[in-house]
Order: structure tokens, then sequence, then C-alpha cells
């Protein structure tokens, strides 16, 4: 059991700061994971060179890999920092190494601005409209196989990671990512969202929609609550496709 | 909403990359499967030029050779190359095969790219490099066979036209059927891990089966193998490979 843990960690102190790399060395303690590691940094903020510095930011909320808010690359992997265990990433390299996500803004440190993900959701409407002056009734019933089927898609977290690990999402694209392809069609596979599957799928078509895919399949890999990525994005790319033909022959 | 108008490519994204992606297989694919079909025919000159002889027969061979293989083809590899530059590769830090395969599609579609154009110089344009070109050679008697032999036979050794075209043939063959994976998932069609499973590996069959098509097609280049040989008019191969000639410093082949 080794006696100290060393944390690299890229670090920037504001919005289009210049980012620069700390060190830190800090007592090992069984069953660490990368928060608890950050907490204790915070406890004392100084360097290993043992210059005093200012604490780390992080973002976190559940502690439990539900929230997603806690995405940052560690050793070199996009993943969650609540479900990050030090005893593993020693195994994986002997100095963690900490970084903000790269395919969002950072706010401060390894605090990185999601908001993209959700004005995405936004653009495809990923949500079941039932805002009416009237009563409209019960809404359809939604069959067992079709629950099943949806559910995966739905444990989605907005964490980031399959944006972070596409090839196709960057700054020379405005590919809007797995994540909103996927949610598009949880809500078109919903009976009452169905009724309004034409606006999602249009919302898709246009640049950076799903056509931009190239079909790396990163995402799929990536994502830590296996919601089938590749799957939404070629039941999106069949539907897509459908639409645009009928939409042709019809108008 | 502001005033501006979306553009013509900006309104037709969609369909532009749907036309990218059906045109990769058709016709582009299905041109690919045919003329190393075609080509791996050489190392019996006979039957070579008699599939070529019934190509050059088919007709309006001119509107067919534009439409259906440059103009598809420019677009493909001009759009192709749009798309190949927006990606930022990853394949260090997250090195899944699929990773990889994505990585590889632009590769060899950058290799196919200049591959493609170097061979369209050699053969069906030589002349804009001081060539003849290969219809014209065709047209002025000579068998295909020996036009394409005397084709490897000038320029550079025939030792890098083998490299040249091997590479050529492995990167076309790989971006063609790791396309056909992708086409499968692009239009919906194979939604599931199994099929998606099922059709790589068919596809690694169907490669397979186009390599050995085209290092058949250039073993039949790498010596005449028309010599003393026939042609499908029955006169003596070497015979028709004088009344070709290629206007540059075509070797004399093996005479027989
Ligand atoms: C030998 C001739 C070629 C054939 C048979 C061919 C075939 C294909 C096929 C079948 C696809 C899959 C489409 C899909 O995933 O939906 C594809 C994709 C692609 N091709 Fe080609 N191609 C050829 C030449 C080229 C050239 C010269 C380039 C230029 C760089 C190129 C660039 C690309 C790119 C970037 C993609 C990926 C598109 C995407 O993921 O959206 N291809 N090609
Ligand atoms: S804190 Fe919620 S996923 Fe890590």
């Amino acid at each position: 059991m080794p006696e100290t843990v060393t944390v690299r960690v890229q670090r920037q102190d504001q919005r289009g700061g210049r980012p620069y790399t700390q060190e830190f060395r800090l007592p090992y303690k069984p069953r660490m994971n990368v928060i608890s590691v950050l907490q204790d940094i915070a406890c004392e903020p100084r360097t290993a060179s043992g210059e005093d510095t200012t604490p780390v930011a992080w973002d976190c909320a559940c502690l439990e890999e539900v929230c997603g808010a806690c995405s940052m690359v560690i050793n070199g992997k996009v993943r969650q920092a609540c479900t990050a265990l030090v005893d593993n990433l020693l195994k994986e390299q002997p100095v963690i190494d900490l970084r903000p996500m790269t395919k969002f803004p950072v706010i401060r440190d390894l605090v990185v601005d999601r908001s993209r993900m959700f004005e995405a959701l936004k653009q495809v409407k990923a949500w079941i409209p039932v805002d009416t002056y009237g009563d409209v009734g019960e809404g359809p019933m939604i069959a067992p196989e079709q629950a099943d089927s949806r559910y995966p898609k739905s444990r989605c977290m907005t964490c980031g990671c399959c944006l972070e690990v596409c090839p196709q999402v960057n700054e020379h694209s405005d590919f809007i990512g797995p994540q909103a392809i996927a949610q598009a069609v949880l809500f078109n596979e919903h009976p009452t969202g169905a009724m309004t599957a034409a606006t999602r799928l249009e919302a898709l078509m246009g640049p950076g929609g799903i056509s931009d895919c190239g079909n790396s399949q990163n995402c799929v890999k990536a994502c830590p609550k296996e919601v089938p990525l590749t799957e939404a994005i070629a039941i999106a790319g069949r539907a897509t496709t459908w639409h645009a033909i009928k939409r042709w022959f019809t108008k | 909403m502001s005033g501006v108008q979306p553009g013509l490519l900006e309104r037709n994204h969609f369909l532009l990359r749907r036309l990218h992606s059906l045109s990769g297989v058709i016709p582009i694919g299905a041109f690919l499967i045919n003329h190393l079909l075609a080509n791996s025919l050489t190392p019996t000159p006979a039957a070579f030029n008699e599939e070529v002889e019934w190509i050059h027969g088919l007709p309006y061979l001119v509107f067919i050779e534009f439409g259906m293989i440059f103009l598809p083809l420019a677009f493909h590899a001009g759009y192709g190359v749009v798309i190949a530059m927006q990606a930022k590769h990853n394949v260090q830090a997250y090195g899944y095969a699929d990773n990889y395969r994505f990585t590889l599609q632009r590769v060899s579609g950058w290799i196919a790219a200049v591959f493609i154009v170097v061979h369209l110089l050699h053969f069906r344009f030589a002349g804009l490099v001081g060539g003849t070109s290969y219809p014209d050679v065709v047209h002025d008697g000579a068998t295909p066979y020996g036009a394409a032999y005397a084709g490897f036979q000038s320029f550079l050794p025939l030792a890098l036209w083998m490299i040249i075209y091997a590479i050529g043939i492995v990167a076309s063959v790989y971006h063609f059927a790791n396309g056909m994976c992708t086409f499968c998932i692009t239009w919906g069609i194979t939604v599931g891990n199994r099929s998606r499973r099922a059709v790589s590996i068919a596809m690694t069959g169907l490669a397979l089966v186009l390599l050995f098509f085209g290092f058949r097609g250039l073993y039949g280049m790498s010596s005449n193998f028309e010599a003393g040989q026939t042609d499908s008019h029955g006169l003596p191969a070497d015979l028709a490979e004088h009344r070709g000639d290629l206007g540059h410093d075509t070797r004399p082949g093996e005479q027989g």
C-alpha cells in the first residue's frame, strides 16, 4: 500500500484562461476516489513542491454516477470522478492525471460548461408536449416491449462522455453529438412523443445533425450508462431518410 | 428570426451527406467490384481482352463513364475530403477497433484520392502527361492487354508501379468494405450489434475476394502473358502489341 498519492491536475483560472499544470502529493487513504482526492486537496491546497495555491475547482452532485456532473479526463480517458477509484487508477499509471473535458468550455479547473448538450436537447425537442389548455384525456398505453426498448436510452445523464470521445465533435464541426440524437429517438419512441416525431427528425436534418455522424462508434463504448447510442443513431438515420423521402414526394 | 437565408449547401446538407454515402456504394463501389473483377483476368489475356471489349462495346459509353463514374467519384472524393478534414482523430486515447477503422476510413480515402488521380493519368488520360491515353491505344489496334501491359512498362520501373498499385488496391478495397459497414449504420440497416458484426464479417470476406482479384490483376502485369498467344481476333498477340503505340518510352515487350 502506497504512503502517498501523487496527482497531476490541469488547471485554468477562468474561461478562456491559459491552462497550467500543478502536482499534489497527499497521504494515501484506503478506498479513495477522485472526488475524495479533490476534497483532500481543497482541505490543504499546497502543491507537491510546497507552494500554497487555490483549491482545485470541480463539479459533482450525486456521487453515485447518475447525475453526470463530475465527468473529467482521468488518466487520459473520460469518466466520472465519483466512481474513479484511486486504487484502480494507480494500477493504470503511477501519477494520477486529471484534466477537464476537452469538448466543452472550461469554467475553472475541472469544471466545464456543458450547456451545449442542454441546448441540443432543446433543439431536438427532447420532451413530450403535454401543455394544452383543455383536458385531452389519457395518453396512449405504452407496450412493455416499447418501455423496455426506451429504458436504456432514458438512462442518459448528459455527462458528456460521448461527445468527449467523438472524433466528429470538435471545433471544425458543429455536430450535435450522440447524446441529443439518442434523446430524440427516446421521445420519438414514446406513443405521445411519436405524434410530434417529425419535428424532432427535422431538427436532426440540418448541418451538424444526424448526417454528421462518422460511425466511429466510440460513443457507445465510452457511455458509462450503457446507452445504446449507435443503435439510436442507426434508428434516427433510417427515420430521417424515410422522412426526407416522404417529405419530398408529398410536398 | 434574422433575415439571413441559409445557403444552398446548408439547406441541402442532409441530401448531400446521404448522396455522399450512397455514391460510395452505387455507383462507385459497384464500379470498383466490376473493375477489379475484370482486371483479375489479366493472367489470361484472351479472357481479359474479351471482357474489356465487351465493356467498350456498351452503348453510350461516354455517358456511362462520365455520369456513372467520373462525376460521382469527383463528388464523393471532393466532399469526402471536406468530411475527412472535419474529424479529430483520437485513437491514441481511445484505441477501440472501430475507432481505428474510422481513422483508417479517412486515411484510405486520402490514399485512394491520390492513387485514383495517378491511375487516371497513367491510363485513361495519359495524353495529358505526354503519353497516349489507353482508349486511343486500343482504338489504334492494340489489344487491351497489350495496352495495359505497355502502360506498366512506361514512365516508371515495373516494380514501382506494382508497389503503387498494391497500395492503391489495398486502400480502395479497405475503404469500400469498411464503408459498406458504416453505410449500413448510416442508413439504419444494421441497427443492432449482432447485425453489425455479421455485416463486418461478410465485408471482410468481400474484401478478401476483391484483394485476390486486384492482386491477380497485378500478377497479370508482372510479365507479358500475351507473348506468343493469339488475341480474341485470332491474331498473334505480340503483333497486336505492335499495332498499339503508347507514344512514350515504351520498352519493347518480351517477344514470344
Ligand atoms: C475507390 C473509390 C471509393 C469508394 C468505392 C468509396 C466508398 C465509400 C463508401 C461505401 C463509404 C461509406 C459511406 C457511409 O459510411 O455512409 C465511404 C465513405 C467515405 N469516403 Fe469514400 N469511397 C471512395 C473514394 C473516396 C475518396 C477518394 C475519398 C477522399 C478522401 C473518400 C472519402 C470518404 C469519407 C471521408 C467517407 C466517410 C463519410 C462519413 O463518414 O460520413 N472516399 N466511401
Ligand atoms: S457526481 Fe454524479 S455522476 Fe459523479
